[in-house]
Parts: structure tokens; C-alpha cells; sequence
């Protein structure tokens, strides 16, 4: 600053600044029937789906109130999937994109899969095995739970992914 | 539909990667002026507005800002569609019931993306429920890579399959002035090229997300015949619904748009007598965002029987010389403006039956022809449209 500049501000009216910083809460409500989806998943490490009181079929995602083939309330009749399957069909991000819930180029390393469940419910996931070279279409997988009650609560994402096992 | 309805002039900009030159409502304003010199009507005649935009896929909502008035459309009636990959069928399908309902008769669709000022991906996975596809899903790309998996496994199709559709598109649409992506690709080894973006996905694979608009406009039976001298006819409009990515229903296993395309052509081709595609139609203008899409959409439109989709291509009878063209356009796979796209097909299928679409026109006559679209939450919707009633 050189000598002589004016170092007292020229007068005016005096601003007071108050920040709110009380957060502001949104929440997805996840309804009836997907809300009994979160609530196994979280309680009892389950996942589960509700069979349809005519064809009998099971709905598992999303869970539908109406049968989306009978067109009939679906009831209240849920059965307990078995996470283990086989892998029907996978695939795998080579070029990442953007990802806008980070703003960064990102790619998910873990493969998204389609899994024929063994009472034969089709199941996306994703697979633990990032190396795609040690993946083929019918392998064994089984489903990897998170362990950490708290941080359980993300629904289908509860399971981590599915693990290939031996059998 | 009741009454009858006509398409009585077309418009559509060029389709880029970038329209820095204009801004969105007067890059939507090139095609609106095109349409009105092509029906040789005034702004004044248009009776009532259907606008088609996929809102949000330009990662900017109320993206019709400061459209209206350079449309001409201010204090006139109208719709706005936005209904993911299917909007501008729906959109076109709306206006033609405007019509044939007696409401009014001459109606305008207007679509439009302009994608330099956003990202359809981003929109996709940022807007996604997050209680349903949340960091599962990689956009539209990863659903199409779970397509051709599956119709790879189903049909025996391979690579050189999916390329011959890319250089089919990439010939076309060197043909056709409004067409983005012009790549004079020379043959396999331009294919194999390509990187993969989601397996087994090459860019090549795949549609770009382009900017440009294209408007329709369409009349009422008596009023069309006095506008062009070659109306064309929109004789039916079919639409089926379906839920998006539900693994395993309705006998898919991938939870794609098989069963929708099926229940659309079904209803369409039994409502019209046709029984032999190929013989009753002359040409098809398809929504295919991919390859390998392409190739099942000729099984599911009933232009092959079920697992011949590749062999068509290889025998090149869909190509323009073909003895059944689809997409002389060039169509998706080289131009996407998503809110434009399907109304493009409509477009460019009424083009060839006028004999208008210059130099990329098929070599066979065209009397008949199907447009369709695909999108949105698995929905299919296909136009017959025809050049005498």
C-alpha cells in the first residue's frame, strides 16, 4: 500500500452476517413393500420378496405392490431369497465415466452381474472378483454381507457383493 | 385412429457434437422455420404445440426457456413430452390423436436436445432412484452391454456382426447432410479399433449425444391434402409400456425392452393385416442406440424370424441398395439428439416416401414404411406410415 493511500473504509451501513447451518434433511421413502426389503436386510442380514397370491411368482426388485403380471394386490405372503447362484451373465466398465455423484471420472471396479439365484429369481449385483479374466458365466457365487450393523440400511446394497465359492 | 391425419411438412437442423454458434431456442428455431417452409405455412396456421425434450439431459431443467416465443407458440395450446428415449414418438403420436380427435387440425412437434450444455449419462445416473439403481448403473451403456450379451448368447451373433451394422450406419449417414457422426470408417479393422467403454460396448457400438432439433407437422385429411402436394399418412400409432431393469420378469432375463417391442409390433402388424413384414413394408427407420440392438430389433419387428437378425446384415438387405433398407439415415448410432431422435426417424421414413430424402433416398419405392423408438422405462412405440390411404 503506498503512503498516503486512505486506510480507513469509506463509511456506510454496517452488515451482520448470520450463517445457517442447520442441516437439511431429504429422504427417499422407500414405502411398504420396498421398506420390509430394507428392514430384513438391516435386522437380519435377509434378503426377501413377495410371491404374488395368484401366479405365484416372486417379485424381488422392486418389490411391487401389484403383480405386474396379474395385475392383483400383491399381499403380504414374502419368502426369504437364497444368496447363492450362479453368475448368468456379467459385464465390466472399461472407460470410466462421469460419475456426477462425485464429479470425478470414476469407474465402479467391481463387475455388474445378472445372478440366477438357486430357487431361479434373476438378481443383479455386482461380483467381488474385479479380475475379469477369472470370471465365466455360470460360476458359483455367494452373496458378502455388510457386517457393520450401522452402516447397514442401503437396502439391495446391504449385500456387498456375491463371492465366487467352490463347491 | 378416428380421424385421418397426415404429415404435411418436416424440418430438422444438422446434427453436431457442439452448436456454440447458437443458443438452444435458436438452434430450435432453424428446424420450426424449416418444417413451416417445407409445409409452406405460416406460424399463424399452427393450431396447437407438442414439444419433445428429454428435461434434465441437458442438466437443466426447464430447458423450453426463451423457446416458446422464438417457436412462435406463446398463448397457443400444446403438450410438453418427456418420456426418456421414446419422447418424441410419444410426442408425435399425441399430435397426430390432437388430429384425428377433431380437436384441431394442424399441430406441430417441436424436438429438440441440445447436448453441448449437458450431459445425458450424468443425467441418467445422478437422477437415478436411489433406493433402485443407485451405483449400480453406467447410464444407458451398461444396459446395452447387458443387451448384446444376451443376444449374443441367444442368437450366436459376433463381432463382425455388430460391425458391419456400424459401417452400415457410418455409409448412410456420409450419405445424409443432417447426420453427426461422419466417419468414412473403411472396414472391420476401424471396428476393432475402437476401445470398449462398457463390455462388450466399443464408442463404435454405440449412439453419441448429439445437438440438433427436428419438427413435424401434421393435418387433418382435408386440410393436408390442400397443404402438400405429397402428404403422408400416419395410419397407426402403437405404444406398450414396461417397468426399467427388472431382471428375470416376463421371460428376459436381463430385464430389457424385449417384451414391450414384442406386444407393440404384435398389436400394430394385427391391427393393419400384416403378416409378412418384408413384403408389406418398404422400409424402417429404428431407434437402435447400439449395434447389437439393431440386430434383435429386426427379430422383434418380424423383418427375420427369431435368432436372424445378424444374417440380415450380412446378406445386406437392410442396406440402402437393399431389398429391405433400415436407417438409410444413418440413424441413431450416428445421430442422438435424445428429445429429436425418435421424431427424426418419423421424419426421415416420411422423407423416403415422398421421395425427398435426396441422397441418401433408397433405391426401392417406398409406399409403406415403419418408424419406431425405444426408451424411457423399456416402452416401445412404432408409426406404419403410408403414401396413399
Amino acid at each position: 500500500m503506498s503512503e498516503g493511500s486512505p486506510t480507513k473504509k469509506a463509511e456506510g451501513p454496517e452488515y451482520i452476517r448470520i450463517e445457517f447451518d442447520l442441516p437439511r434433511r431429504y429422504n427417499w421413502s422407500t414405502g411398504r413393500y420396498l421398506g420390509k426389503v430394507y428392514a430384513e436386510a438391516k435386522e437380519n442380514k435377509k434378503m426377501v420378496a413377495p410371491r404374488c397370491p395368484k401366479c405365484k411368482q416372486l417379485w424381488a426388485r422392486p418389490p411391487s405392490p401389484v403383480c405386474p403380471k396379474c395385475k392383483v394386490d400383491m399381499g403380504w405372503d414374502w419368502v426369504e431369497l437364497p444368496l447363492t447362484g450362479t453368475i448368468f451373465q456379467y459385464t465390466y466398465q472399461v472407460y470410466p465415466l462421469w460419475d456426477p455423484h462425485e464429479g470425478e471420472r470414476w469407474s465402479n471396479p467391481h463387475p455388474p452381474a445378472i445372478i440366477l439365484l438357486d430357487n431361479g429369481i434373476y438378481f443383479r449385483h455386482l461380483l467381488e472378483e474385479t479380475d475379469t479374466k477369472k470370471l465365466k458365466e455360470g460360476m458359483r457365487v455367494q452373496a458378502v454381507w455388510e457386517e457393520d450393523y450401522e452402516k447397514r440400511g442401503q437396502g439391495f446394497q446391504d449385500i456387498l457383493y456375491f463371492r465366487t465359492i467352490e463347491e | 385412429m378416428a380421424g385421418r391425419v397426415a404429415i404435411v411438412g418436416v424440418g430438422q437442423t444438422h446434427h453436431t457434437s457442439r452448436r456454440d454458434d447458437v443458443n438452444l431456442p435458436e438452434m430450435v428455431g432453424e428446424a420450426v422455420r424449416a418444417a413451416l417452409a417445407d409445409a409452406q405455412l405460416s406460424i399463424k396456421d399452427i393450431e396447437a404445440f407438442i414439444f419433445s425434450n428429454m428435461e434434465a439431459f441437458e442438466g437443466i431443467i426447464l430447458p423450453d426457456h426463451g423457446m416458446i416465443a422464438e417457436v412462435g407458440a406463446i398463448g397457443k395450446p400444446g403438450l410438453k413430452v418427456t418420456g426418456g428415449g421414446t419422447t418424441g414418438s410419444e410426442a408425435v403420436g399425441e399430435a397426430c390423436h390432437l388430429v384425428s380427435a377433431g380437436l384441431y387440425d394442424i399441430t406441430m412437434v417441436v424436438g429438440w436436445q441440445k447436448h453441448d450444455c449437458g450431459d445425458a449419462t450424468a443425467g441418467i445416473s445422478a437422477a437415478a432412484v436411489p433406493t433402485a439403481a443407485k451405483g449400480m448403473v453406467v447410464g444407458a451403456v451398461s444396459e446395452f452391454a447387458k443387451q448384446a450379451l444376451s443376444y449374443i448368447r441367444q442368437s450366436g451373433a459376433r463381432e463382425e456382426h455388430a460391425a458391419m451394422v456400424r459401417l452400415k450406419a457410418d455409409r448412410c449417414a456420409c450419405r445424409n447432410p443432417y447426420a453427426h457422426l461422419k466417419l468414412g470408417l473403411k472396414g472391420l479393422e476401424d471396428y476393432l479399433k475402437s476401445p470398449y467403454l462398457v463390455w462388450p460396448i466399443r464408442l463404435l457400438d454405440f449412439c453419441p449425444q448429439s445437438c440438433g432439433a427436428c419438427v413435424v407437422v401434421l393435418a387433418s385429411e382435408e386440410r393436408a391434402k390442400k397443404i402438400h402436394k405429397k402428404p403422408v399418412w400416419v395410419v397407426d400409432f402403437e405404444v406398450a409400456h414396461q417397468e426399467p431393469f427388472s431382471a428375470g420378469s416376463f421371460g428376459d432375463p436381463t430385464g430389457t425392452e424385449t417384451y414391450s417391442q414384442d406386444v407393440a409390433a404384435e398389436r400394430l402388424y394385427k391391427r393393419n393385416g400384416i403378416t409378412d413384414v418384408r413384403k408389406q413394408v418398404d422400409l424402417a427407420e429404428i431407434y437402435e442406440p447400439s449395434t447389437w440392438e439393431e440386430m434383435s430389433l429386426y427379430e422383434h419387428f418380424h423383418f427375420c424370424e427369431k435368432n436372424e437378425g445378424w444374417k440380415l446384415i450380412e446378406k445386406g438387405v437392410t442396406e440402402i441398395e437393399g431389398e429391405f433398407p433400415v436407417n438409410p439415415s444413418g440413424g441413431v448410432i450416428a445421430s442422438n439428439p435424445i428429445g429429436a431422435t425418435p421424431v427424426i426417424r418419423i421424419a426421415e421414413a416420411a422423407l423416403q416416401i415422398r421421395g425427398d430424402a435426396g441422397e441418401h433416398q433408397v433405391t426401392r419405392d417406398v409406399k409403406t414404411a415403419i418408424a419406431t423408438a425405444l426408451g424411457g422405462p423399456n416402452w416401445t412405440a412404432m408409426f406404419l406410415l403410408k403414401r396413399s390411404l
